[in-house]
């Protein structure tokens, strides 16, 4: 056959080919345009979020502190919402420039939903669905809302949860973070965001040309299912948390309770503070005002955050330094006659009368000023500032908090650099030897130090989570707990450091009497630190029983005045009552 | 000599223009479909396209100025090289659940796009060489074999759409080299009795079809029923090999058969095309106005189903126009073809032409329908470097061609 034959079969092939493609195409974009036109309208299929449900908090016994309930969000497709404005702004209370704002601001795409409104009421809920077809564009799902169904308030743990900010839209990965999702603003609620928020799923369901969802309620055209966010099982003990928050109540201040043998945090109070459930609403202007202007700070967590003079607690770094030195320093014995002279300044013991003439361990029993302002001026700057920083001041003690304070420990060049090189004078050693002037600590890094003593320098990092576990297979993911030993201190040291704080309550002469206890052997160490604006801060710090502890302690209270006066017997009814949870756990 | 002396006005000019034409309407395509997804993938997607089509244009140049008597000489060597690429898909392959990718590098391609050039080439040299006779059984079978070993390893990997590409792809190939058209009537027979089998009326009315067409042919009664023999068998054996098949690979072809409607697979991706061009009408909605395509619909909507980004936004003006286009090019294609004096070159031409008129008309038609879903790309307006490039070497081999229509 010639190919000239062959060509135009070819030819004839595929121009009817194509000639029937076009054929095709035609009859669906113009015979059947006004058909598909419409099919284009009713029939889309849209991806709508389903919250996962964020992952509970729990205490070590396993009640849960923070808890989900459901709560309805308004949505809106913005090019869809046509005449919907006038008549959403009038349920939803918001006017239709607040509804503009809100869409600006949430708005990730034409055809992406945004969140309009959190948590509207039944009667809000109800209107929309009433008037669905008079509202294109707009649309409800269930959001999980945190609810705090113990009495345990400790916000400052928890944290609370608000909607993602740009910074963090920014900083993290786009398939992680959306706008308008809650995420945890502070406490453990931002430090576990990512293992307690889950994994949300979709739902994908039919939509008309006005985005009104159709068929509401018979099933979805398919459903991918949220993934629950694991739940946190916390240090804390629920019921030791709760005593000690009513202890607190009405005053400034607070406590930390630690298992000595891992660090685990019991208990840990900082009042005043604040209604977690106040967040759980979208959060208003006046309100966030109102909290952060309030002169008694309540959103400040004064164990992890607030920085103050440990004032005599202190006063034991000092004799470590002393009994590490040995021979020529912690062998000496000071007069104290209630007073001290330095140069042409008194400096005074908290004893007018003064306490005698006392060995190091009578010192520390007694809390002396006068023995430890000389036993200061004799280690010197260099060796007080060593020996701080043994007991790890000025470090953050690695608690999964945010925004924990380090603290300060000042040294020479601290020193040079503040009051100009040698323009210093000893006065300020002075201050440093019974914990006063520059030296800053947190309640939490005196409970680290009671605690470091009660083991005889073995050290754990803090920590609220005990594990994590996922909700459905039950897997549980635990922290891990690593001992670390003090160098430079040894044994013998610790010895009497413990004797000296055992004394501070059991011994004739103690400052911390109040503490004491008949059944348990309790060890401590008082402190009060003197306040320029105002009256003395109260400290008490220590660790029971005395032979094998199991639990290290520190009680602060602001402005309350003496340490064994006002916060040692505090710490007794907070012993009291761990062993009588003890007792009854045992039991 | 690897490039012969050829003035820059034998290039044919208007076929690179509507190559180009074609490649910027894919570029504005895809730059709709990807916008829907966000701006960083929109981003990613978009100038990797530009970055594939910039490779492209280099090894466009290239071939396009190649020696046809060079190209002759290394079309085995190509058409195994590109037929190992695609093997070691098997034991390298990367890509979620078919094994169609390769990874060298940053790169990632896919062989079996690359592959079509070496059968192209493979298909030429074979057919060209002298004393060919296509009376003969094997050299038939030996041409077929060319397209099997690509097919067998699609197969394997599993890629029916690309396999069927291949299959297709012989036909005008060995019609071009001059089968005597009973010959051909003896390939076609056996797949209208398959697709025939899976009914009795049909299977009956199929037999019936076959046997006048081969009565036509006046060969003798040995001819006829020698070849209905083998027909009834293969129609009864059909139903047996289709039970081998993977079970996506079946609900593709059941649906394009319209004996099931999937609404959530290939179905309803059918129906949200249908739905998508049926809507643009006659001049479009608009670029990225398109409520499906913005909406995202469509899974593959910047890759397999781009083809309904521009029936929806552009209308049928939009379709007509790059159906046009690509008419052009496949009907050059032959003309160039018709025009060559060199055998291998003709060959060439006819096989470069056929790949991408396959792929037209599979992939457009599996838009509205005519055609099943397959998941093959639309020549060098689909998202993808292999493709692109593939489909631009082969527009380069018409080009080499149709300027070297008077050698020999």
């Amino acid at each position: 056959m010639l190919l000239n034959i062959r060509k135009k079969i070819l030819y004839v092939i595929v121009s009817l080919i194509f000639f029937g493609l076009v054929l095709r195409f035609s009859h669906l974009q113009i015979y059947e345009q006004s058909r598909y036109t419409q099919e284009s309208e009713k029939n889309r299929i849209r991806d709508v979020v389903i919250q996962p449900s964020r992952g509970l908090i729990l205490d070590r016994n396993g009640r849960v502190i923070v808890d989900n309930v459901p709560s309805y969000s308004v949505f809106c497709v913005p090019v869809e919402m046509d005449y919907s404005w006038t008549l959403l702004s009038k349920i939803l209370g918001l006017s239709e420039s607040q509804l503009q704002e809100k869409i600006d601001k949430n708005s990730y795409g034409q055809f992406a939903r945004v969140k309009l409104k959190r948590q509207i009421s039944f009667e809000e809920l109800s209107k929309i669905e009433e008037q669905r077809l008079d509202l294109p564009g707009i649309s409800y799902d269930i959001e999980p809302r945190r609810y705090y169904p113990s009495e345990v308030k400790a916000p400052h743990i928890f944290g609370y949860l608000g909607e993602a900010d740009n910074m963090l839209l920014k900083s993290m990965d786009r398939s992680i973070y959306h706008p308008g999702d809650l995420v945890g603003k502070t406490g453990l609620e931002k430090v576990y965001d990512l293992q307690l928020r889950g994994i949300p799923g979709h739902r994908f369901v039919e939509v008309d040309a006005l985005g009104r969802e159709v068929n509401r309620g018979q099933g979805d055209l398919e459903r991918i299912a949220a993934v629950p966010g694991q739940n946190l099982h916390l240090t804390l003990d629920g019921r030791l948390q709760l005593f000690l928050e009513e202890q607190f109540s009405g005053i400034s201040g607070g406590a930390v309770v630690v298992d000595c043998s891992n660090g685990e945090i019991l208990a840990m109070v900082s009042k005043p503070d604040y209604d977690l459930s106040l967040f759980t609403k979208p959060l208003t202007h006046d309100l966030w005002k109102t909290l952060s202007e309030d002169t008694t700070k309540p959103l400040f967590d004064r164990m992890v955050q607030s920085l103050y003079p440990p004032g005599s607690t202190f006063k034991l770094a000092v004799a470590a330094a002393a009994l590490e030195q040995g021979k020529g320093y912690d062998d000496m014995t000071f007069t104290c006659d209630g007073a001290y002279r330095y140069g042409n300044r008194m400096f005074d013991c908290w004893k007018e009368e003064g306490h005698g003439t006392l060995d190091l361990m009578g010192a520390i029993e007694q809390s002396c000023n006068v023995y430890f302002y000389q036993l200061g001026l004799k280690l010197g700057i260099d060796i007080l500032s060593e020996y701080a920083r043994k007991f790890r001041f000025g470090l953050p003690t690695q608690i999964d908090l945010m925004e924990e304070s380090a603290g300060f420990v000042p040294d020479r060049d601290y020193l040079n650099k503040t009051y100009g090189f040698g323009n210093w004078t000893q006065g300020l050693v002075l201050n440093l030897a019974v914990g006063q002037g520059d030296l800053l600590v947190t309640p939490l890094q005196m409970a680290a130090l009671a605690m470091i003593i009660a083991n005889k320098g073995i050290y754990f990092n803090f920590h609220l989570m005990r594990y994590l576990e996922e909700p459905v297979s039950r897997v549980q993911s635990w922290g891990q707990v690593e001992p670390t030993r003090i160098d430079g201190i040894s044994e013998s040291t610790f010895d009497k450091l413990r004797q000296g704080m055992f004394k501070v309550v059991n011994g004739e002469n103690g400052t911390g009497r109040a503490c004491r206890l008949p059944n348990i052997q309790i060890a401590g160490k008082t402190g009060t630190a003197q306040n320029p604006h105002g009256d003395d801060h109260a400290w008490f710090i220590g660790f029971a029983p005395y032979e094998s502890p199991e639990i290290a302690f520190s009680v602060f209270i602001e402005n309350g005045g003496g340490g064994g006066a006002v916060a040692a017997p505090l710490a007794r009814l907070l012993i009291e009552e761990y062993y009588h949870l003890e007792i009854s756990r045992r039991q | 000599m690897i490039y012969e002396n050829t003035k820059i006005s034998a290039v044919d000019i208007i076929i690179i223009i509507a190559m180009i034409l074609l490649v910027i309407a894919g570029l504005v395509s895809i730059y709709s479909a990807v916008h829907a997804s966000g701006l960083s993938e929109l981003h990613a997607n978009f100038s990797r396209q530009i970055l594939w089509f910039a490779v492209g244009v280099v090894f466009f140049v290239c071939t396009t100025f190649l020696s046809i008597r060079l190209i002759s000489d290394v079309s085995y060597w190509i058409y195994f090289f590109t037929l190992v690429l695609l093997a070691s898909t098997l034991f390298a392959g990367a890509g979620a659940g078919v094994q169609r990718w390769l990874v060298i590098g940053p790169v990632q391609f896919q062989p079996a796009e690359f592959c079509k050039i070496g059968v192209v080439l493979a298909l030429a040299k074979y057919l060209s060489t002298e004393n060919r006779d296509l009376n003969r059984p094997s050299h038939i079978f030996m041409s077929g074999l060319i397209v099997l070993l690509p097919v067998l390893l699609l197969l394997k990997q599993p890629d029916l759409g690309t396999a069927l590409v291949f299959i297709s792809l012989i036909l005008p190939v060995i019609f071009w080299a001059g089968l005597p058209l009973h010959l051909m009537a003896i390939l076609l027979a056996p797949c209208i009795s398959m697709i025939a089998s899976f009914h009795y009326y049909s299977f009956f009315a199929a037999m019936i079809f076959i046997a006048l067409v081969f009565a036509l042919f006046r060969r003798g009664l040995k001819f006829l029923l020698g070849n209905m023999v083998v027909n009834i068998a293969v129609a009864v054996t059909t139903p047996f090999l289709w039970n081998a098949l993977h079970a996506y690979q079946k609900h593709r072809i059941l649906t394009f058969l319209g004996m099931e409607l999937d609404v959530h697979g290939s179905g309803y991706q059918l129906i949200q095309s249908k739905v998508a061009i049926g809507s643009g009408g006659l001049l479009g909605k608009g670029f990225l106005e398109g409520t499906q395509t913005q909406l995202r619909f469509l899974p593959a909507q910047h890759t397999d189903f781009i083809f309904s980004v521009i029936g929806e936004e552009f209308g049928f003006v939009g379709i007509f126009l790059i159906l046009l286009l690509f008419y052009f090019i496949i009907i050059r294609g032959i003309h160039v073809a018709f025009n060559c004096r060199n055998k291998f070159a003709s060959l060439m031409s006819i096989g470069a032409a056929s790949v991408i008129a396959i792929h037209v008309i599979i992939n457009t038609g599996m838009t509205v329908g005519v055609m099943p879903v397959t998941g093959i790309p639309l020549p060098l307006i689909s998202y993808g470097g292999s493709s692109l490039m593939t489909n631009m070497i082969l527009i380069a081999l018409i080009i080499n061609a149709s300027m070297r229509r008077y050698h020999i």
